[in-house]
């Protein structure tokens, strides 16, 4: 890094550079009150609708839920690529990296920044894994050309340094040399997500946004896959944002983790907390519905219900129809996501309670 | 095995078109020499019998003696195995492939042009279109293109004749260069055969220019919902960039193929086009030919057609490989 510390320094943003407040200097995404709605026939679907985390410096954020409760949408926002007719609706996405110049970190607000702003911080530090690795690469490129592309857009570095990083990453990710003249049609789809995952960490981004990158993928290759990324997350102390529905994913790569539903956050804490003292009657649900291997064999509950539709979310608390717990006030009023236990947030009526007695 | 598979139904089909040409040729009722004969006993009162041994030496003159099938073996004789294709009929005694060599170069020259040019233009235009396919221009662009795009070329060229020609006499109308230079490779001849040139190559361009723009943007457009675009955003890459190495890229191997079997297809000549401007290709030659019942010619030409086109797609499938790896790999697999 120390040699070409030169050659990852972003021009300066002109807008939305907002001084980071002292208390939050070990922060590197703080995600503010985002929405990300998209416009359609019967009107706006909320997708992501009203979402607040704070992702720290060094560490794996898991961001979990079911399926189109907005995880995908959530991050597509915040790096930005969220296509018509989806549209930011509100929100802040503060990233803070760091400024090589003098040595000080800079903080942005991605969301006020015009799109040619944005792209000079691309790949140099907020890397993007997509989902689908399958059609995620172009078919008529070659894996080493479509990888230092992004290189080479960034830096001024010559093709053959480009070329040489290329390979040591490839390396890094367990791909042999000889893919790099291959093309993607030639790959296995393991060795199309180790590609994207090699491609993201060309240069050495501060973060790193997977989304869902191994779920294609056979549970050997899944875990071989995230044994790679821990390893390089290590070695190039990388954040990442981890977003999956497998919980057993998480709780093997995740610090912390995010459980949304229905366009929130519902409970944010550490991977142990979360898996040992779920809060959320959603979260409790989601780790009973994981079967106990070594335990006395017993059936799986589940969680009753169908997920609502970001067409029109239930009132009031968005998990309350279907919610073992409900009360009167889940019908009416929206929790608020607080902080329940020490660096435990959660948004349910139960434990607002608990808090507002406490004040 | 691919490129001895390709070769050998190159040449089984062009066989069995030329085969089927040749057949419903024959089956049109009458006959030249006997139409030609009739005319000269009209005109002259030649005695029927001298007239009869004048018809038969004509019949077995442009091989039309004989059964139906050993005038078949005969004519696939001469063409591929002597490689001759016979006396014309309205030339004669040119043999036809001099009548076709002769004017072989303009067509070639004016459709050449013209097809280069509206594919060149054409995906230049229809890329932009698609890429900005929101924009108020880009659905203007569209719109005056599926229009354009429905209109026959002669009508556009009647119409540009009528105005350019004759009303504002810019351009030249007829005929292919001015008489008065000679033939060869000097400035005034070239001159003139491009001022020639340009009316005629304006008509067909227009109309096939308005078919890529459609085909190019309507591939760019599907190209934009695909996740490799996505990703190249993601990555960082300038619009540019993208546009050029990640979606024109991915458009250019249906728009090559198109190309090849569009320049495959121009020794059929624009017919229209040709009479209209009374241009000397071979469109021209083939109205002729078929006015006078003139079968060699006719056959001739279609040859050539049927040629260039098998010849064309067999380029293509040969040099597929070479643009798309994809290919490649399948073929190695097999």
């Amino acid at each position: 890094m120390s040699n070409n510390t030169k050659v990852t320094t972003p021009p300066a943003p002109q807008q939305g550079t907002v001084p980071a407040p002292l208390s939050q200097q070990h922060a590197l995404l703080q995600i503010k009150d985002t929405r990300v709605w998209y416009t359609t026939i019967t009107g706006e679907a909320r997708v992501v609708d009203g979402v607040d985390v704070t992702i720290n410096k060094n560490e794996v954020f898991g961001l979990a839920g079911e399926s189109g409760c907005g995880k995908s949408t959530l991050v597509e926002g915040v790096l930005r690529l969220i296509k018509s007719p989806g549209h930011i609706k509100s929100g802040h996405v503060l990233f803070t990296y760091p400024k090589s110049v003098n040595g000080e970190d800079t903080t942005v607000d991605l969301f006020t920044m015009g799109l040619n702003e944005v792209r000079p911080l691309r790949w140099q530090h907020i890397a993007y894994v997509p989902q689908g690795a399958m059609n995620s690469l172009n078919p008529v490129m070659r894996i080493e050309d479509q990888i230092a592309d992004a290189i080479l857009e960034h830096s001024k570095t010559t093709k053959a340094k480009a070329m040489a990083n290329v390979r040591q990453r490839l390396d890094m990710v367990g791909l042999p040399a000889s893919v790099a003249h291959m093309y993607p049609h030639e790959l296995s789809g393991g060795m199309k997500q180790r590609v994207t995952i090699a491609s993201a960490i060309t240069l050495r981004p501060e973060l790193l946004i997977a989304d869902e990158p191994t779920t294609a993928l056979d549970v050997n290759v899944q875990k071989v896959i995230l044994q790679e990324l821990l390893d390089i997350r290590k070695q190039l102390n990388l954040t990442i944002v981890y977003v999956s529905h497998d919980m057993a994913v998480h709780a093997e790569l995740a610090d912390r983790m995010g459980i949304m539903y229905a366009g929130v956050m519902m409970e944010v804490g550490t991977t142990i907390q979360i898996f040992k003292d779920p809060l959320h009657p959603y979260t409790q649900g989601l780790i009973h519905s994981i079967p106990d291997i070594g335990k006395e064999r017993k059936r799986v509950e589940g969680i009753p219900g169908l997920a609502p539709s970001p067409l029109a979310w239930p009132n009031g608390c968005r998990f309350h129809p279907r919610c073992p717990h409900v009360k009167d006030i889940c019908k009416r009023v929206e929790p608020p996501l607080l902080e329940a236990r020490p660096g435990r947030l959660v948004a349910c009526h139960i434990y607002s309670e608990l808090w507002d007695k406490a004040s | 095995m691919y490129y001895f598979r390709k070769v050998i139904t190159y040449l089984f089909t062009i066989w069995g078109a030329f085969t089927l040409t040749f057949f419903l040729f024959r089956l049109l009722p009458g006959n030249p020499v006997e139409a030609w004969v009739a005319t000269l006993q009209r005109q002259y009162s030649v005695s029927s019998t001298s007239i009869a041994s004048t018809a038969d030496y004509y019949k077995q003159q442009f091989g039309l003696n004989g059964p139906l099938g050993e005038q078949y073996v005969r004519y696939m004789y001469q063409v591929f195995i002597k490689g001759n294709l016979g006396p014309s009929f309205v030339n004669y005694p040119d043999p036809v492939q001099v009548l076709i060599l002769r004017r072989l170069p303009w067509t070639i020259f004016l459709l050449g042009v013209s097809v280069l040019l509206s594919w060149f233009l054409g995906i230049i235009v229809g890329l932009f279109a698609g890429w900005f396919r929101e924009s108020r221009l880009s659905s203007m662009i569209t719109n005056v293109a599926i229009a354009l795009s429905q209109i026959p070329a002669y009508l556009i060229a009647l119409f540009l004749v009528l105005f350019l020609g004759y009303q504002l006499g810019i351009f030249p109308t007829r005929g292919a260069w001015d008489a008065q230079y000679p033939i060869g490779f000097n400035l005034p001849f070239i001159l003139s055969a491009l001022k020639h040139a340009i009316l005629p190559v304006t008509s067909i361009v227009l109309v096939s220019v308005a078919g890529w723009i459609l085909t190019t943007r309507s591939l760019i457009v599907t190209q934009l919902g695909e996740d490799y675009l996505n990703y190249a955003e993601a990555k960082g890459l300038k619009p540019w960039n993208i546009m050029r190495r990640y979606a024109l890229r991915n458009i250019m191997l249906p728009q090559t193929t198109g190309l090849a079997l569009t320049l495959g297809a121009i020794f059929n000549g624009q017919l229209l086009i040709e009479l209209l401007f009374v241009y000397p290709g071979l469109g021209d030659l083939l109205n002729i030919a078929i006015n006078d019942y003139d079968f060699n010619t006719v056959l001739g030409i279609i040859l050539i057609s049927i040629l260039s086109v098998m010849t064309a797609s067999l380029l293509i499938d040969l040099a597929l490989p070479l643009i798309d790896p994809r290919i490649r790999t399948q073929i190695q697999a097999a």
